[in-house]
């Protein structure tokens, strides 16, 4: 039985040693931690020392690299943190004070090793910075020099222990204002410090130096940051993770749209928070709502109803047509041969590719030849909603009908021959049998269309120039172009606005389509 | 209704789906497409369905042609493979769909459905829509959407494919009975010539778009008139072997290297005027495994089927499938004697595939 014998030997198979000491158990904790650092600097140097100079080379201005780069080493604690937490997880509910221990100590031992980097390599906290080479502290009467390093730039300008600062040129300072002002400075920046000596009152100017002050004190916030981090790691349900990450990526757009939305409400704001006019916290108002509807921002006079009824005759025209075009085209294209068909598809494709932008001109000219001939040029010509509307269809076309052609390629043939039999017509087919069928489909494209037409600007301000016929966005430009200051509170306020309606088509859709999928019209196989 | 197919046609461009297919089928009869995939029997029944029209060739119901007539007035009735019941719809408005293109009066479309789903065992069902339904409900639905218009000829692509073995076996005998109720042509589309062979009176055997055999299932299967339609229609399928036959004393002999076996004159004497090899088919039910036998062979699997055991037996380098009682226990390895039934061999021609003894 040597086929036998070759398959099942078992003593090929070595089943892997499970680590169960602590000190084993930390010398992986260790070790991956270690492995992730090499990783991170790896990529880091990588960034600095090839990718950029190559960019570099081919006189690329960026700056991608140099921040990437820096983030990898400021990540670069956090990640070995994080892989030698990850090891102590496995007891955090089974054996608390094992896991914590773990995590804790190889936490130290990592920091360890990492300030030994940072204190070799002049890096992090032992980095060179702007320094008056003395030691302050705050008291009520002022910055107190406590220390002086010899032949530091405050000893050369002769400074002395007990030095009490009051101010930098005439400017109050307290420490962490002096700090900043030492942040900001460069090498050799004279900063002239006015000082009490005793009850005698001097001046002194002191060259800023660029030191790298290598105390170890230094390393304290790092350390207990770290620590701190690792007990989360360590006590952090695993399946938080993901919404954590989520959460870290779409903060920014949260915060801008929480921002809209109390911009809206407020005369002023400062960062998120609104202000009224003495700068404390408040100054809620419906003003910039109230304007919106009164037709007067900042001297600009309008009238926002026929503003919004051309935004949502471009929206409904543009998502009616689209809808109808590409569900007829995307039929004819995924169930009938004829000449020219796979032309067709590739081109559209190439179409959808094409930027709308460099056909503005073109398209101008064909509008205002349209916009000639009568009657049809009332409806699709220059300067109308139709013709607008006319444009963002074509634009969108080539996107709804692949989109289309895909949804009636998934219906079965069987289906359509079916009802061919029981007795419809082609026709019939399409509306009563297909048609159904792909409503999630239309849905979507039909999503895409609305908020395509609704959001339209560019075109709506092209072929609409210097007439009534403009619709929300190209107001919106208009609000920013023709008031000065521009009322940001007030734009915010047209922003969501516009926004309105969409949330509201939204709603609506989901339920629909969430109803759809609870019906089970996935059904016969 | 009667359906003739004259010299059908029917090609994809330079693809060949069917050439040249003759079938004249009889009113109220059910006939069997049967052969492999791929070999023109879906082809053939969508084009008399009417979705593909026809290259060359002419299909008459009755006395009318229906060559360029459209699907929906042939007045036929359809099931698929895959049931292709309307998803958005519910049961009772599948059934009525046909009703309902042909402008029945609402209350009699409620009758005729109420009716036909009732027959079909579905009555209770009409509120629901194919997706809470089983796969043997679906079936039942398509099968009641294509009865109620009372068609004149029912199509069946492959229809019982998708279910279950012991679904299909219920199925299978409730299509037979209600075909046979209610007389209306039938064509039937299958791979499965059990299925062929039990429901059909007739079954046209077809490979590569060529109609093979078109008999009863009765014929097909102790004179088949070719080596394909001897080796589809069977299960376990037909042994081939490469025989000599040759006369001797006034016996006929088939020999194969080591294998040698006496054939009687009436199956004997046409294969002996062959020069050279020729093809010798016996069915695994044909051989025995006796003490009295006169082939030595080694026995190779033993597959169980329960009613009996299918064994595959080597002598020489040949090897033959045949079925076994099973009460004796047979094991891989084991030297047995075989009997082979040589009243019921066959043989056919190896150039052309033709059957020696049957000419058609």
């Amino acid at each position: 039985m040597s086929l036998r014998g070759e398959l099942f030997d078992r003593s090929k198979v070595k089943t892997e040693e499970v680590s169960a000491s602590l000190q084993g158990e930390l010398i992986d904790a260790l070790r991956l931690g270690v492995i992730s650092m090499l990783v991170l600097l790896l990529a880091g140097f990588l960034l600095s020392g090839v990718i950029g100079p190559l960019f570099a080379l081919g006189s690329v201005e960026e700056t991608v690299t140099d921040v990437l780069t820096r983030l990898a080493w400021l990540a670069l604690p956090f990640v070995a943190y994080i892989a030698a937490a990850s090891v102590a997880r496995r007891y955090t509910w089974s054996d608390t004070p094992r896991a914590l221990g773990l995590a804790l100590t190889s936490t130290v031992l990592l920091f360890l090793l990492v300030s030994a980097g940072h204190y070799a390599f002049d890096y992090g906290v032992f980095a060179p910075r702007p320094s008056l080479q003395m030691t302050l502290s705050q008291t009520e009467a002022g910055i107190r020099v406590d220390a002086i390093a010899p032949g530091g730039a405050a000893d050369i300008a002769e400074m002395q222990v007990g030095d009490v600062i009051t101010a930098i040129r005439r400017d109050q300072v307290d420490l962490a204002a002096l700090n900043l002002r030492l942040s900001q400075s460069e090498e050799d920046t004279p900063l002239r410090l006015r000082f009490l000596r005793g009850d005698e009152e001097l001046q002194e100017t002191v060259r800023v130096a660029i030191d790298s002050d290598k105390q170890l004190r230094a390393l304290l916030p790092g350390l207990i940051i770290g620590l701190v981090f690792t007990v989360v790691i360590v006590f952090l349900p695993g399946q938080w993770a993901p919404y954590i990450a989520l959460v870290g990526l779409l903060a920014p757009l949260l915060v801008g749209y929480f921002w809209v939305i109390v911009a809206t409400f407020s005369y002023r704001t400062e960062g998120l928070i609104p202000l009224d006019s003495n700068d404390n916290f408040g100054g809620f108002t419906l003003e910039n709502w109230e304007s919106i509807f009164v037709g007067n921002i900042a001297g600009l006079e309008f009238n926002i109803w026929p503003i919004l009824m051309t935004s949502l005759a471009i929206a409904i025209i543009m998502t009616f047509v689209v809808l109808l075009v590409s569900s007829m085209a995307g039929y004819a294209l995924s169930r009938m041969n004829f000449p020219g068909r796979r032309f067709f598809l590739s081109f559209t494709l190439i179409l959808h590719g094409f930027p709308a932008i460099t056909l503005l001109i073109p398209i101008f000219i064909v509008l205002l030849r349209l916009g000639s001939i009568p009657i049809i040029g009332e409806l699709i010509g220059f300067n109308t909603a139709g013709g607008i509307a006319m444009v963002m269809v074509a634009f969108q076309l080539p996107l709804g009908v692949w989109l289309m052609k895909g949804f009636f390629d998934n219906i079965p043939w069987d289906m359509e021959r079916s009802a061919l039999i029981d007795g419809a017509s082609r026709w019939r087919t399409y509306w009563e049998i297909l048609l159904p069928q792909i409503r999630p489909g239309l849905l979507a494209l039909g999503i895409f269309a609305f908020i395509g037409g609704w959001n339209a600007y560019i075109i709506p301000a092209t072929y609409s120039i210097g007439s009534g016929v403009s619709n929300l966005p190209v107001f919106l430009n208009e609000l920013i172009d023709e008031t000065a200051p521009v009322d940001w509170n007030q734009v915010a306020a047209v922003g969501l606005f516009q926004l309105i309606p969409i949330f509201i088509f939204f709603i609506f859709a989901q339920e629909y389509l969430l109803n759809i999928y609870a019906g089970g019209t996935k059904g016969s196989s | 209704m009667k359906v003739t197919i004259d010299n059908l046609t029917k090609k994809f461009g330079d693809v060949v789906g069917v050439e040249d297919l003759t079938l004249h089928i009889d009113d109220g009869e059910f006939v069997a497409f049967l052969g492999p995939s791929g070999c023109g029997k879906t082809t053939t029944l969508l084009t008399l369905a009417g979705i593909y029209k026809p290259t060359a060739g002419v299909i008459s119901f009755g006395e009318r042609i229906v060559n360029q007539v459209q699907p929906k007035d042939r007045n036929i009735g359809m099931v698929f493979q895959s049931y292709a019941l309307y998803p958005h719809m519910t049961v009772f408005q599948n059934i009525a769909y046909p009703l309902k293109l042909k402008r029945v009066a609402k209350n009699i479309q409620h009758e005729r459905v109420q009716q036909v789903a009732n027959v079909m065992g579905i009555g209770n069902l009409l509120d629901r829509r194919p997706g809470q339904l089983s796969g043997g409900q679906q079936q039942r639905v398509a099968l009641g959407r294509a009865l109620v218009k009372e068609p004149d000829v029912l199509l069946f692509d492959e229809p019982l494919s998708n279910l279950d073995a012991r679904l299909r076996l219920t199925m299978r005998g409730e299509i037979k009975h209600l075909q046979k109720d209610l007389g209306i042509t039938s064509i039937y589309v299958t791979h499965d010539q059990v299925e062929a062979m039990t429901m059909a009176d007739r079954i046209a055997v077809m490979m590569g778009g060529h109609l093979q055999a078109f008999d009863s299932p009765d014929e097909l299967y102790s004179r088949p008139k070719t080596q394909f339609v001897a080796g589809f229609v069977g299960n376990p399928p037909m042994n081939f072997v490469s025989v000599d036959v040759s006369r001797s004393n006034g016996a006929f002999i088939a020999q194969a290297d080591s294998l040698r076996l006496e054939i009687g004159q009436e199956r004997g004497e046409a294969p002996a005027g062959y020069d050279g090899a020729v093809v010798m088919g016996i069915r695994p039910e044909d051989i025995q495994i006796s003490g009295a036998g006169d082939i030595a062979g080694e026995i190779f699997i033993v597959e169980p089927l329960g009613r009996e055991d299918l064994i595959d037996v080597r002598v020489g380098q040949h090897s033959f499938l045949l079925l076994a009682s099973t009460e004796t226990q047979y094991q891989t390895g084991e030297q047995v004697k075989l009997r082979f039934d040589m009243e019921k061999v066959q043989f056919f021609d190896p150039q052309t595939e033709k059957s020696i003894l049957w000419q058609q």
